[in-house]
C-alpha cells in the first residue's frame, strides 16, 4: 500500500522533472568536473580557480567533484568508466597522467582511455635544499652525491608523485649512473610535508613545482639551485636547465588539463577546446593563477595530447632504464 | 621574534583597525555559523566547510576572507562535538572522544549539560590557543622544525598509550580492537614501494579505507544495528535534552582538565601532521588517568567531554603556528588557508611578520573575536538542535541512517564509501555485543599509519640504523614518557586484578 | 590449554546467545570467562589466518626490498603477531581474573525475540539500499530505505514517516546539491533539479 503511494508520488514527481531531458544542444545540464586530489591541494585550487570564468564560458554550472586517492587514479577511473556524453569530465595532472602510468604496472588505465580537451596551465618545477646548506649549486649537489652515495636524499609527495621520478630524473640528467642507488628517496604523505621535509633536514633537497616553494624562497628558508624552465622564473634565483646545458629537463614541468573519457564526440571535446579558450582569456584567472608561479598557456586539443604522450614516453623510459616500475 | 615592546603594542593596534570593521565582523560571524552547522552535519567535516568556502574568499580583501576561513574551521571543530553527544555520530574526526562520555550523558538525559560544556570547554580552548599563538608562535614553531621522523615516531608511539585509557573494563580487549584498528589502516598503496596492500589490484582500495567512514560506521551504524536487534520500547533510552544546563561549579571542577586539554591541544597543534582528533584523544586520556572519579569515565563523565573538546578546540588556533611562523601547513585545513593567503599575494613564513605585520597581527585580534562568536554560535545552535532529543527513537534512527549515507557519500563522492561504512558498521555492531570497546580501534586507525610511516622514514633516513630512533633529546623524552606510562598501566593492571580477586 | 578450550567451543558459543539472563553473580562470572576464551580463540585464529593467508596473498612486495624493516610485509606482520599475542593473553587471563572484563556496561540485551530475522533483513536492506543508490539515485533509494527502516523497527508514528521519508532526503538533496555544490547520484531514471 505504502509502496504504492510512493511510486505515484514518484512517478509525479517524474513528469515534472525529467521534461528537460528531451533539449537538444550539449550542454543542456550541470557538468560535473571530477577532481582526482582532495580538497585545498594544487590541482583542486586550480580546478576551482578555473571553474568560474569556464562557467561563464559553459553556460551551465559546473559541479567540482572531488575523489581523491591513490594518487589520483581513483578520480581518474571513476571518469574512464563515466558516460560518454560529456557531462562528466577530469581535471588531469601531471601526476595522475603521465608519471602515474609511466610507473605504475597495476594502474587500471592508460592515457589511451581519455580524451583530452586541452591542457591549460604548466607549473614550472625548481629545485631547492635548505637555505644553511653547504650545497650551493647543482654542481655541489651532484659531487656530494658522487662523493657519499646514500647520504643525499630528496622528499616527495609519495611513490609514483612528480616528485619522485623529477629528483632521480635530475640526478640522472647530471650524470649519476644509479640515482636510485645513490641518493635516497623519502616518500612524505603531500606536497606540503615534502616541502617541509626539507626544511627539517630530514631530506636534502626537493625538485617540485615553484609554487609549492615560492613562499619558502622568498622567506629565505630554503633555496633554489636549479629551474627546469628554459626562461629563469620570477623570485628565483637560480639558473635554468638551458644555462646549466640539460636542456632535456625542460620536459620536467607540471600541468593540469581538462579530459574526457575516450570516446567523447568530436562535437563536444571542440565545444571544450572553446570553452578553455574563453576561460583562459580571462585576465582576472591569468592574475591569480600568476599569482601562485603557474603559467597560463593553452593548448589545442591535438597539442596537449602530443605534449602529454610525449611527457609520458620520456617519463617511461627513464622509469624503464632506473627500474622503476612497480609491479605489485 | 620579539613580540614584546612597544613594536608589538603598535603591531596589535594596527592590527585591531584592520579588524574593527563591519566587513571583519561579519565574516567572522558568518564564517564561524557556517562552520558549526557543517560541523553539526555527519560526513560534512570541518574540512570539506572551509573548502567550499574557499572560492567566496577570492573577491574579499585578504584580512576578511582569511578571516572568514578561520571561522568555519573553528565554527566546524565545535559543530561536531553537537551529533556526537546527541546521536553517537561525530559531526567531525576531530569530536570522536566527544562520543565516549558525551552520548552516554545524553542517555541519562542529560545532553543540554553535555552540550553546554562542550561548548565552555571548546570556547576556553580556542581562547587559550589563540592566546598560545600570539605569544609563542615563534618558540613553538623552533619547536615544531625539529620533528623529524624519528621524534614524530617516538610521539606517536607515545600517544599509542591512549589506547589503556580508552580501553573500558578490559584492557586486553582494548588491544584486541587496537590491532584491528592497525590492519584495516593498512589497506592502500604501500608508501614506500607503491605496491598494494590488501588492496586485490582495485582501484577504490588503492585508496585506502575512507576514515570518515569508518568513523561514521564504528560510532552511528553499530547504534541502528542494536535497535534493529531490539526495537522494544522497554529499551528506550532518554535522551532529553531538559533544562538540564550545566553549572558554573562544573566548569570550575573541570576546569584543570580544560587547561590541560588546551595545552595538549596547543602542542600537538603546533607541530604540522597530527591533527585534532589524537590530540581529543590524549587530553581525554589524560584527564581520566588524573580522574578520581576515574571509574565513570565512559559512562557518562562531564569531566570528559570537557577534556575532549578542550583537546580538539586546542589545537585550532595552535595549526597556525607553523603556517604562518615557517609557511608550513599543519593540517589539510591550513593547506587551503595557505591557497587563500597566495590568491591574496602573501607568502607566510618568517618575513610575513617584517611585511606584513598588520595583517598577521589582525588575524590575532580577529581569532580573540571568534572565540566570543563561538560561543554565542553555539549557545543558539545548541537550542536549535535540542529538538533533536525529543525525536521519538523509531524516527530518528531511519533518520540518522539517510544522513549516515548522504555524509559519507559526499566526503569523497563515492559509493564504495558507503559500502565501507555498512561493512564497518557490523564489525562495530559485534564489537559492541561483546564489550570490545571501539575507541581503541579508531585511534589505531588514526595512529598506526603514522607510526609505520614516520618509522620508516626514519629507517630510510639512517640506512636502517635504530640510532636515529634516540637520536636527540626530543626522542629520549617521549622514550623515557612511554616507559614511564607503561609501567604505571601495567602496575594499575595488577592492582586491579588483585582487587577483584579480593571481591 | 588452548586443546582443551577447543574443543569445548561449540558449546560455548551456544551458550553465550541462547543462555536465559541469570542476576545469578557466578553464572554471569563464568559466562564472561566463557565470553572471553571464545573472543581470545576466535583472536588466535585470525591472526594465524592473516600471517598464513592474508598477508603472503594480499601485501605485494618488490623483489629489491634492502632491508627487512622497510619491506611492506614487516608491518602487517608484526599486527599479525600482536593480534595472536593479545588472543593468548585473553584466553590465558581469563580464569585467572587478570584483566579480565570488569565491567559489563552498557547492557546489551542478547535475548530480543526476532532480533536475527531483523537484523537479516536490514542486512539485505543495506546491499539493496547500495545497489540502488547509482541506479535510482540517492534520494529516491533513500526514501524507500527510511521506509523500510522504519518498519523494520516497527514505529509507532507511520503518517509522520512517511512524510518524513519524503522530505528528508529531499531536503538533505537541496542542502548538498545546492548549498554545499556536491553532485549527488542521480539515478537512470528520475533527475532532480
Amino acid at each position: 500500500m505504502k509502496i504504492k503511494m510512493i511510486g505515484a508520488f514518484c512517478a509525479l514527481l517524474s513528469v515534472t522533472v525529467s521534461a528537460p531531458l528531451m533539449a537538444a544542444e550539449y550542454p543542456d545540464r550541470p557538468v560535473n568536473m571530477v577532481i582526482p586530489y582532495g580538497a585545498g591541494g594544487a590541482t583542486d585550487i586550480s580546478a576551482r580557480t578555473i571553474a568560474e570564468p569556464l562557467t561563464k564560458a559553459v553556460g551551465q554550472p559546473l559541479v567540482m567533484v572531488n575523489k581523491k586517492g591513490a594518487g589520483g587514479a581513483i578520480g581518474s577511473v571513476a571518469v574512464q568508466n563515466a558516460k560518454k556524453d560529456g557531462y562528466t569530465l577530469l581535471f588531469a595532472r601531471v601526476g595522475s597522467h603521465s608519471v602515474s602510468p609511466a610507473m605504475k604496472a597495476t594502474l587500471p588505465y592508460t592515457l589511451e582511455d581519455f580524451r583530452f580537451v586541452g591542457v591549460y596551465e604548466i607549473n614550472p618545477v625548481a629545485c631547492a635544499v635548505k637555505a644553511d646548506s653547504d650545497i650551493k649549486s647543482m654542481a655541489d649537489l651532484v659531487s656530494k652525491v658522487k662523493a657519499k652515495p646514500g647520504t643525499v636524499s630528496y622528499s616527495s609527495s609519495g611513490v609514483g608523485s612528480m616528485l619522485h621520478l623529477a629528483g632521480a630524473m635530475v640526478l640522472k640528467e647530471f650524470g649519476i649512473e644509479k640515482p636510485l642507488e645513490a641518493a635516497v628517496h623519502i616518500p612524505k604523505k603531500g606536497g606540503g610535508a615534502a616541502a617541509a621535509a626539507v626544511l627539517k633536514g630530514t631530506a636534502t633537497f626537493i625538485c617540485t613545482n615553484s609554487s609549492a616553494l615560492a613562499s619558502f624562497v622568498k622567506n629565505k628558508q630554503l633555496r633554489p639551485i636549479m629551474v627546469t624552465t628554459a626562461k629563469p622564473i620570477v623570485g628565483f634565483d637560480a639558473p635554468t636547465s638551458v644555462d646549466l646545458g640539460k636542456p632535456n629537463l625542460q620536459q620536467l614541468v607540471g600541468w593540469t588539463g581538462v579530459a574526457g573519457p575516450k570516446g567523447m564526440s568530436d562535437e563536444i571535446a571542440k565545444k571544450w577546446g572553446g570553452y578553455l579558450k574563453e576561460a583562459t582569456s580571462n585576465e582576472e584567472f591569468v592574475k591569480k593563477m600568476e599569482a601562485r608561479g603557474s603559467i597560463i598557456r593553452l593548448m589545442e586539443p591535438q597539442e596537449s595530447q602530443d605534449f602529454i604522450n610525449g611527457q609520458y614516453k620520456i617519463f617511461r623510459a627513464l622509469v624503464d632504464e632506473l627500474g622503476m616500475r612497480i609491479k605489485g | 621574534m620579539d613580540f614584546l615592546g612597544d613594536a608589538f603594542l603598535q603591531n596589535i593596534m594596527a592590527g585591531f583597525a584592520l579588524v574593527a570593521n563591519v566587513e571583519s565582523i561579519a565574516a567572522l560571524g558568518i564564517g564561524v555559523t557556517v562552520g558549526v552547522i557543517a560541523g553539526a552535519i555527519p560526513g560534512m567535516s570541518a574540512t570539506m566547510a572551509v573548502a567550499l568556502t574557499l572560492p567566496f574568499t577570492f573577491s574579499m580583501t585578504p584580512i576578511t576572507g582569511i578571516l572568514l576561513l578561520l571561522g568555519v574551521y573553528k565554527g566546524g571543530i565545535f559543530g561536531g562535538s553537537i551529533p556526537a553527544i546527541l546521536i553517537k555520530t561525530p559531526g567531525t574526526p576531530a569530536s570522536s572522544a566527544t562520543v565516549l562520555d558525551g552520548h552516554p550523558m545524553a542517555e541519562k538525559g542529560q545532553a543540554g549539560k553535555a552540550l553546554g560544556m562542550a561548548l565552555w570547554s571548546s570556547c576556553t580552548a580556542d581562547l587559550i590557543s589563540n592566546l598560545s599563538l600570539i605569544m609563542f608562535a615563534g618558540w613553538l614553531a623552533s619547536f615544531a622544525l625539529s620533528f623529524g621522523p624519528p621524534e614524530f615516531f617516538t610521539l606517536i608511539l607515545f600517544s599509542l598509550t591512549i589506547i589503556a585509557g580508552v580501553s573500558g573494563g578490559s584492557l586486553l580487549l582494548g588491544f584486541l580492537s587496537a590491532a584491528m584498528g592497525l590492519l584495516l589502516a593498512t589497506i592502500g598503496l604501500d608508501l614506500v614501494y607503491g605496491t598494494g596492500r590488501f588492496s586485490f589490484n582495485d582501484t577504490n582500495l588503492m585508496g585506502g579505507l575512507n576514515f570518515i567512514a569508518v568513523l561514521i560506521g564504528l560510532f552511528a551504524i553499530p547504534e541502528i544495528l542494536t535497535m534493529v536487534w531490539d526495537p522494544s520500547p522497554k529499551t528506550e533510552k532518554r535522551t532529553k535534552l531538559g533544562d538540564n544546563w550545566v553549572t558554573f561549579k562544573e566548569y570550575k571542577s573541570c576546569f584543570k582538565s580544560i587547561i590541560r586539554g588546551s595545552f595538549i591541544g596547543v602542542f600537538l597543534g603546533s607541530i604540522p601532521g597530527i591533527g585534532a582528533a589524537p590530540s581529543a584523544f590524549l587530553s581525554y586520556s589524560e584527564a581520566r588517568r588524573k580522574s578520581p572519579n576515574k571509574e565513570n569515565f565512559g559512562k557518562g563523565e562531564i569531566e570528559g567531554v570537557a577534556a575532549s573538546e578542550a583537546g580538539n578546540n586546542g589545537v585550532a588556533g595552535a595549526t597556525l603556528i607553523p603556517l604562518l611562523a615557517l609557511g608550513i601547513p599543519g593540517d589539510v585545513i591550513t593547506a587551503i588557508i595557505i591557497g587563500a593567503f597566495m590568491i591574496h599575494g602573501l607568502q607566510p613564513g618568517p618575513l610575513m611578520f617584517v611585511t606584513n605585520g598588520d595583517i598577521i597581527y589582525g588575524l590575532f585580534m580577529g581569532m580573540i573575536i571568534s572565540s566570543i562568536f563561538l560561543f554565542f554560535v553555539g549557545s543558539v545552535a545548541i537550542r536549535a538542535f535540542r529538538f533533536v532529543a525529543d525525536i521519538p527513537r523509531s524516527l530518528l534512527f531511519p533518520t540518522i541512517l539517510i544522513l549516515c549515507v548522504y555524509g559519507c557519500y559526499a566526503v569523497n563522492n563515492s559509493i564504495f564509501d558507503v559500502g565501507v561504512m555498512f561493512v564497518i558498521g557490523w564489525i562495530g555492531f559485534v564489537m559492541l555485543r561483546y564489550n570490545i570497546p571501539a575507541a581503541p580501534f579508531l585511534i589505531a586507525f588514526i595512529l598506526g599509519p603514522l607510526l609505520e610511516d614516520n618509522f620508516r622514514q626514519a629507517m630510510l633516513m639512517s640506512g636502517s640504523s635504530a640510532s636515529i630512533l634516540v637520536r636527540g633529546p626530543i626522542t629520549w623524552f617521549f622514550w623515557t614518557l612511554t616507559i614511564i606510562t607503561v609501567v604505571a598501566i601495567i602496575r594499575a593492571g595488577i592492582k586491579n586484578s588483585k582487587t577483584t580477586a579480593i571481591e | 590449554m588452548q586443546d582443551q578450550t577447543t574443543t569445548k567451543l561449540p558449546g560455548e558459543t551456544a551458550s553465550i546467545t541462547d543462555d536465559i539472563p541469570n542476576g545469578n553473580q557466578d553464572s554471569e562470572a563464568v559466562k564472561n570467562t566463557r565470553t572471553q576464551t571464545t573472543i581470545g580463540i576466535c583472536a588466535i585464529i585470525f591472526a594465524v589466518f592473516t600471517y598464513f593467508v592474508a598477508i603472503p596473498y594480499g601485501v605485494s612486495t618488490p623483489s629489491n626490498v634492502s632491508n627487512i624493516v622497510l619491506s611492506p610485509l614487516f608491518w602487517p606482520n608484526i599486527i599479525a603477531g600482536l593480534t595472536g599475542l593479545v588472543g593468548l593473553g585473553l584466553i590465558l587471563t581469563a580464569k585467572t581474573k587478570i584483566m579480565t572484563i570488569t565491567q559489563n556496561e552498557p547492557p546489551f540485551n542478547f535475548y530480543a525475540s526476532g532480533g536475527w530475522q531483523r537484523l537479516g533483513i536490514f542486512a539485505v536492506l543495506l546491499i539493496i539500499y547500495m545497489a540502488s543508490i547509482s541506479r535510482l539515485g540517492i534520494v529516491w533509494s533513500s526514501m524507500l530505505a527510511f521506509i523500510s527502516l522504519a518498519l523494520i523497527i516497527k514505529t509507532n508514528h507511520k503518517i509522520t514517516a512517511l512524510i518524513v521519508a519524503v522530505l528528508m532526503p529531499l531536503a538533505l538533496y537541496a542542502f548538498f546539491a545546492h548549498v554545499a555544490g556536491i553532485a549527488l547520484p542521480q539515478g537512470l531514471f528520475v533527475r532532480l533539479p
